[in-house]
């Protein structure tokens, strides 16, 4: 577990991915009816402030962070609370959420901005403004963003990243913020770096990314204050998961010796781009988290492309933005083609880590059919972690969950590159998910 | 409906039936060649086998009630056992072979992916073992007179060199000294050659190379078109079908310790081995690219494959050189099969490290 995490072409996956013919964005349109669960986030559900009946603003605090590893939700649009009820999420936990009807008018959107000049602010009420805004991280983790900024309090970290790499393949989200917003993410990194007191601020993009990005980025850098690096690393999945960018930067940091430092040994905190932007929209603008760029595509797409979403915004209603599906949909992903949770319908709501929503015709929803492990070790070859998949999950399915343990079950992020790169398409994400499980159950109780 | 299943939602372009099918498909040029130079009874072997080995897949269907007759693999073990016959067997040896392969060493383990042994492989050394003489049944190459003692180069070196403790200036000319008959296009290629580009320098080339080179010579029937083989194998390879680890390690241990210790049980010296000759004579190349990379009973690691490759190499060396007779190539295979389980145990990637990559 000690060794060094540099990375990149080893292992890994290359999807299909799905290049958008145009970087722009589009506003979704404004859903006559939002719901909006209290649970999204890593931690507890937060505590429910309206009930049926209740008018509400946009922006309007709704749900209070419940638990240390909650957060706060807002409402996303102007309106009456219609109803509050328990409903499942995507990945089946569930929780309260408040169906609101929009009506009446916008308190912020369109109206003229206030900014407020943040440097002169102190960092616990920099801190303050991003917990009351509900900024999570955006890149999948969805850890409050302001227990991530805390959680050094007191000593100096050295290294703040700004991962710049989408998360999965397909997703080009980040990529349009990236392009249509540097400035404001150059000072949201700015605004991290001042509560972490980071000695050194890199911004990871991807090298297939670099050429569009950097010299935005540059131009941003210098505009506020300069001092940023950019970094390029390989563009190839799961590259974005935040272990392996820490480790890519850390591994091309040359230190006095020459040789790079160990990546344990440093003190770094990794936050997506999308996360530094809503830093810099609660702080500056003190505009909570009720929107985020969406990716819409699959192969039942009919117009893929990236859009601003309000959550609360019914799944079906962004694939009619998108032109429509093509066929009756076989299958319907909140996230990525790699780690995307499925959902059994199409009123599922955009909540705020949902970065990409796919809908598959039905003859890609079938898939191959299973066959039998031949052991060509693809899935090793895969694997960035250094596992045997194939392994554990036979362990796993022999009841040896103990035994998978011991040969390095916990560090599986589940990127799903075994499973895609498996020639007998066998469920191995799946099976050693379950096996997590197992092992969870078992060392508590 | 929507379908509700675990990500990944894509899957890559791989799959276990295409690269079964791939196999097989690049097998056939080497195998055409065979029935080129052997004729109809080479093309009846192949059939037989091929036709035995589906038959007794579909058996194992019938009795456990799946259909695996799409995957590939049995296509595949049934031209490899055909291919490992030489031309002049008795029908119903690669017949049994087939059977033997898919219902004892590959079905009654489980089926694909169960088998501890290359089914094949399996089922050759099953006939090797039981009809010793049936499987010396050879014929011919092209442009030799028929009944001027058939042998393969390898078996007729062995022949050779039983008794004789003389220093010999390599296998080719070994095999000249006692009058093996190539033929007239070996004959005349070589001649030409000698006087109108290797004169210049002084040097001459034993007879026998261009038939060694390009497989006219008596062997099995799959084996004896080396370059055949090599070009299915490079395709292969290209598509990252099979990996380059085991054929690499398994050919350079193998060459590397004919080339220094092969002279040795000839009182030959050091160093005068031949491996050149070694590897275009008996079934090396194609052991080593179609049977010893079969995933399913080769290590899963790319450490265990290149260890995986020395021991066959070395394996290969001591059974061709110091065996019973026949070129080892399929003894070595069963028996390497046998310590993969002990290379996956000792060669397992070390946790938290992302590949090679960690190293370097």
């Amino acid at each position: 577990m000690k060794r060094q995490r540099t990375l990149p072409q080893i292992g890994g996956a290359e999807p299909p991915s799905v290049l958008l013919s145009s970087g722009d964005i589009s506003n979704a349109s404004i859903p006559p009816f939002a719901l909006i669960p209290m649970l999204q986030h890593a931690g507890m559900p937060a505590r429910c402030l309206v009930r049926p009946g209740d008018k509400v603003q946009e922006g309007m605090l709704i749900g209070k962070a419940d638990g240390a590893r909650s957060a706060n939700v807002h409402s996303s649009v102007p309106g009456t609370v219609v109803s509050v009820s328990e409903t499942k999420g995507a990945d089946g936990v569930a929780c309260q959420a408040a169906l609101i009807e929009f009506g009446g008018e916008f308190g912020r959107t369109g109206k003229p901005i206030s900014t407020s000049d943040w440097q002169a602010l102190p960092r616990a009420e920099l801190l303050g403004r991003i917990s009351a805004c509900g900024v999570v991280g955006l890149g999948g983790g969805l850890l409050p963003t302001h227990i991530k900024l805390a959680r050094e309090r007191g000593r100096a970290v050295s290294l703040l990243i700004a991962n710049g790499m989408e998360s999965e393949p397909s997703l080009h989200a980040d990529f349009c913020l990236m392009r249509e917003k540097s400035r404001e993410i150059a000072v949201g990194m700015r605004i991290c770096q001042r509560i972490l007191d980071a000695a050194r601020v890199v911004l990871a993009i991807s090298e297939l990314s670099e050429e569009g990005l950097a010299p935005f980025f540059r131009r941003a850098f210098a505009e506020t204050g300069g001092g940023f690096e950019i970094m390029a690393l390989p563009g190839r999945y799961p590259q974005g998961h935040e272990d392996l960018v820490r480790g890519s930067v850390v591994a091309r940091t040359a230190s006095s010796n020459g040789n790079p430092p160990c990546v344990e040994s440093v003190d770094c905190v990794v936050l997506n781009v999308a996360t530094l932007f809503a830093v810099y929209e609660a702080v500056v603008l003190q505009r909570p988290l009720i929107e985020r760029l969406v990716t819409v595509s699959g192969s039942a797409v009919r117009r893929p492309g990236v859009l601003k979403v309000r959550v609360g915004t019914r799944v079906g209603d962004l694939f009619e933005e998108c032109g429509g599906l093509v066929d009756p949909p076989g299958k319907v992903v909140l996230g990525g083609p790699m780690r995307g949770v499925c959902v059994s319908s199409l009123d599922y709501p955009v909540t705020k880590g949902v970065a990409g929503v796919m809908a598959f015709t039905r003859a890609e929803a079938r898939g191959g059919s299973q066959l039998p492990c031949i052991r060509c070790g693809a899935c090793i070859e895969a694997c960035a972690w250094g596992l045997v998949p194939t392994r554990l999950n036979k362990l796993i399915e022999q009841g040896s969950t103990a035994a998978a343990f011991a040969e390095g079950l916990s560090s599986c992020t589940e990127c799903g590159c075994c499973a895609f790169a498996c020639p007998s398409r066998i469920p191995l994400v799946d099976g050693l998910r379950k096996g997590k499980k197992l092992g969870a159950i078992d060392t508590n109780g | 409906m929507l379908v509700v299943s675990p990500a990944p939602h894509v899957g890559g372009l791989s799959s276990t039936r295409r690269l079964n099918w791939s196999v097989a498909c690049c097998l056939l040029p080497a195998a055409a060649w065979g029935v080129f130079l052997f004729g109809v009874p080479a093309l009846s072997v192949l059939g037989v086998a091929l036709g035995a080995s589906l038959a007794a897949e579909l058996l194992a269907a019938l009795a456990w009630r799946r259909v695996t007759l799409a995957d590939g693999s049995a296509a595949v073990t049934g031209l490899l056992v055909g291919m490992l016959m030489p031309p002049g067997v008795p029908l119903y040896v690669p017949a049994v072979a087939s059977a033997f392969a898919i219902i004892i060493v590959k079905q009654s383990f489980g089926g694909l992916g169960r088998n501890w042994m290359n089914p094949a492989l399996g089922g050759v050394v099953f006939a090797l073992f039981s009809w010793a003489n049936a499987m010396n049944s050879w014929l011919p190459a092209r442009g030799v007179a028929a009944g001027t003692g058939v042998l393969p180069p390898l078996n007729a070196l062995r022949a050779a060199l039983t008794g004789a403790k003389s220093a010999h200036r390599g296998a080719l000319a070994v095999l000249g000294a006692s009058s093996y008959p190539w033929s007239a296009a070996d004959g005349r290629v070589v001649a030409w050659i000698n006087t109108h580009i290797l004169s210049l320098a002084g040097w001459s080339l034993p007879g026998g190379v261009f038939d060694m080179l390009v497989g006219n010579i008596p062997g099995r029937i799959g084996d004896v078109s080396v370059p055949l083989l090599f070009l299915g194998a490079a395709y292969l390879l290209g598509r990252r079908v099979i990996r380059w680890q085991v054929p690499v390690t398994y050919l350079v241990t193998f060459c590397v310790a004919a080339q220094i210790f092969g002279g040795l049980p000839m009182g030959c010296g050091w160093g005068t081995g031949g491996a050149l000759f070694q590897l275009f004579s008996g079934s090396l190349v194609l052991g080593a690219f179609f049977m010893a990379t079969d995933p399913v009973t080769s290590p899963l690691t790319g450490t265990g494959k290149l260890l995986y490759g020395m021991c066959l190499g070395v394996l290969s060396f001591f059974l061709r050189y110091f065996g019973s007779g026949g070129d080892g190539v399929p003894l070595a295979i069963v028996l390497g099969n046998c310590v993969v389980p002990v290379i996956d145990r000792f060669a397992q990637p070390r946790v938290g490290s992302p590949g090679k990559a960690a190293a370097g």
